[in-house]
């Protein structure tokens, strides 16, 4: 029965107490005993947590649901894949072979590779060539629909318009039967993910030659007018034995123009490795694919992708509005030039970003000859922000010593108008994470003002001219060189 | 949590405005469970339901492109529950176990369609504010032992005898007493602010 007065009992009180939490473990427990005999107690407390209606309403809606069940039901299914196995086996025609699954069109079918979002891929004998090769076979769920039998299509004619080595190349297309397959090379290896899974963060080596390779394959793509949209390292296949990288699935490929599908909205790629204009859902072009990669870049160097959350919201509003945290905080093996080049091609705004896939090939293969050979292969000038940034410290440096003068000066208008005409050369070098002391630079670039600063000002540039000259000394070349 | 990132992933890419992304995403992970609950309760198989869930939400994914541009006025979350309604009662009118049903009986009478339409209603009510009592329960258990969430299930969801739950627990019938009611108030606690967001 619900009470409303609070039992004339000396521990009433305890009851609300409890329930905000408000008792230490000690007098939890004292009050735990005590309702064991005091059934006033007992009552009053659970008339304080909720009246008898919500009890009941508890007790009713969390009753088994069958939402929860059947997610669960589905989410086994779907880590294993094995009903989509099972389909696809099953819908294979019979063969003659005693070794074989079965077959479809001429390639005997000798085993399962791996489950995607779209279909099976099967291990097959091409008998006609004598060849091993892989067969993409389409989701039997999603042969029925038109719309995904159309994606299909596109993803397999567009996948084999691109021959280059590092791009997986696509033998024939069949999307007349009831399931439509694709044949590609069989390559035995690993997927990128796979590896960094495994070994978290890689060598920079290897690092630099994967996304060399991996940029050579989209700047193929990029010339056909091909945006893959879907760059990540579970797409990156490592082949073992030989160093070379392969880019998979052109799963979400279409040609830049052809809005059609997308603008359906069924068609999006994994959120994680987005850049910000797909986040967006605004039209994107190749550099889309140099933002994914740099996120790629990113993954390889501190073992996870740069934009994390809990849910996809979360990840989506990251790419559009976050700077990531550097990849140096997280792996300080990683060179700070190394470093720059991941930053602009995470640049939000695509102008921002190295500009073609083609360039990010010669900048790379640059950094590669410098690594392996410092001595005889600098740095490619595009990364090397040393000279400019030691110019303009010292430049800030003069400037600051300028600004001294000028205040020690006092207020001599000739003095004034010469270091004003430095000063505004002087302030736009001065680096990005100067800008508290380049906004003080600002205020003077009008002469007037140079009389109102005020001596605590002054003092606080004194300190960072200080900094600035220490900095300024410190020498470059070793880290550049790591 | 439970979730098909691919189908919500590319349901959010429907929502232009990212204000409204999150109102969205929120939205659609309470309203997947409760149409397909509904969809269950209507006699639809379980792949069946799965999938009028997907279709009620893209239908509403696609018109969201129209609110952005002519409603601004009206609340996004009032508008979506709104236009949800009307897709779900849509959906369930249409069932194909109705058309399949022919004959006479094919000829549903408009009475007949009022009557569903005030159920299904009825049951979306229930099953929203269920959806939003199960949300509240996942955040309670995480934040609570082992024990202290199965003296509340246990007793309170079951329907076991306390004595019989505090002997299997190991504790006393003053701890599953006080376990229960710890948990009932954090639980009201969670659904008050799931539903004022």
């Amino acid at each position: 029965m619900m009470t409303t007065k609070p039992p004339a009992c000396a521990n009433a009180a305890r009851s609300s107490e409890l329930l905000q939490g408000q008792l230490n473990s000690f007098e939890q427990a004292e009050f735990e005993s005590h309702l064991e005999s005091c059934a006033a107690c007992r009552q009053w407390l659970e008339d304080q947590a909720a009246d008898e209606a919500q009890w009941r309403e508890a007790s009713h809606l969390l009753m088994a649901d069958p939402y929860r069940s059947s997610l669960d039901a589905r989410r086994e299914h779907e880590t294993t894949g094995s009903h989509l196995i099972e389909q696809v086996i099953t819908a294979l025609a019979p063969t003659d072979d005693p070794e074989m699954l079965g077959r479809i069109g001429s390639y005997e079918v000798s085993g399962v590779i791996g489950v995607g979002g779209m279909g099976v891929v099967l291990k097959a004998h091409d008998r006609s060539l004598d060849r091993i090769v892989a067969v993409k076979v389409m989701a039997p769920h999603l042969a029925s629909s038109g719309s995904a039998r159309k994606r299909f299509e596109r993803e397999s004619k567009a996948a084999a318009a691109v021959l280059h080595p590092n791009v997986i190349a696509i033998h024939s297309v069949n999307i007349d039967g009831a399931l439509p397959y694709l044949v590609m090379p069989y390559v035995r290896g690993q997927s990128l993910q796979k590896r960094i899974d495994a070994e978290g963060p890689l060598p920079q080596l290897d690092i630099l030659r994967i996304g060399a390779q991996i940029a050579s394959g989209l700047a193929a793509a990029h010339n056909l007018g091909l945006v893959h949209r879907d760059i990540k390292p579970a797409n990156i296949l490592l082949e073992d034995g030989v160093e070379r990288v392969a880019i998979t699935d052109f799963g979400l490929a279409r040609a830049v123009d052809d809005a059609s599908l997308t603008r359906s909205g069924v068609i999006a790629g994994t959120p994680q490795y987005m850049s910000p204009e797909q986040s967006r859902g605004e039209p994107i072009d190749h550099r889309s694919d140099l933002f994914s990669l740099g996120s790629v870049l990113y993954a390889m160097c501190s073992g996870h992708s740069p934009f994390r959350a809990e849910t996809s919201y979360g990840v989506l509003h990251r790419i559009g509005n976050e700077a990531p945290r550097t990849v140096r905080d997280i792996n300080t093996d990683v060179p700070e030039w190394f470093d720059r080049l991941i930053h602009r091609l995470l640049s939000k705004n695509p102008a921002d970003r190295i500009q073609s896939a083609h360039e990010l090939v010669q900048l790379l293969s640059a950094c590669i000859a410098h690594l392996e050979q410092p001595s005889t292969h600098s740095l490619p000038s595009a990364l090397r922000e040393t000279k400019s940034r030691r110019r303009s410290w010292l430049a800030a440096v003069t400037a600051a010593v300028l600004l001294l003068v000028g205040f020690g000066v006092m207020t001599s208008r000739s003095l004034t108008t010469v270091s004003d005409k430095d000063e505004g050369s002087v302030t736009s070098e001065l680096p990005d994470d100067r800008s508290a002391v380049g906004s003080e630079y600002r205020h003077s670039d009008h002469a007037t003002q140079w009389d109102a600063l005020p001596i605590t000002t002054t003092l606080e540039i004194q300190r960072v001219a200080t900094e600035l000259e220490e900095e300024a000394r410190t020498p470059f070349a070793a880290v550049d060189s790591r | 949590m439970h979730k098909f990132p691919e189908t919500r992933d590319s349901l959010l890419m429907q929502v232009r405005d990212p204000a409204n992304r999150e109102a969205w995403e929120q939205f659609a992970q309470i309203y997947r469970p409760v149409i397909y609950r509904i969809a269950v309760a209507r006699g639809f198989q379980d792949a069946d339901a799965h999938d009028l869930a997907q279709q009620v939400l893209i239908a509403v994914a696609t018109a969201i492109g129209r609110w952005e541009k002519s409603e601004e006025e009206t609340r996004f979350r009032n508008w979506l529950s709104r236009v949800t309604k009307n897709a779900i009662l849509n959906a369930v009118a249409r069932r194909p176990k109705d058309r399949a049903r022919g004959g006479s009986s094919a000829q549903i009478g408009l009475d007949e369609l009022a009557e569903c339409d005030r159920a299904t209603e009825e049951l979306l009510a229930q099953e929203y504010r269920r959806e939003i009592y199960l949300q509240a329960a996942d955040r309670v258990r995480v934040n609570v032992t082992a024990d202290t969430w199965q003296a509340f299930e246990w007793t309170v969801v079951d329907g076991r005898e306390i004595a019989e739950v505090a002997r299997q627990l190991g504790r006393s019938v003053g701890a599953v007493y006080s376990a229960r009611s710890r948990v009932m108030y954090r639980l009201r606690e969670v659904v008050r602010e799931l539903e004022n967001r």
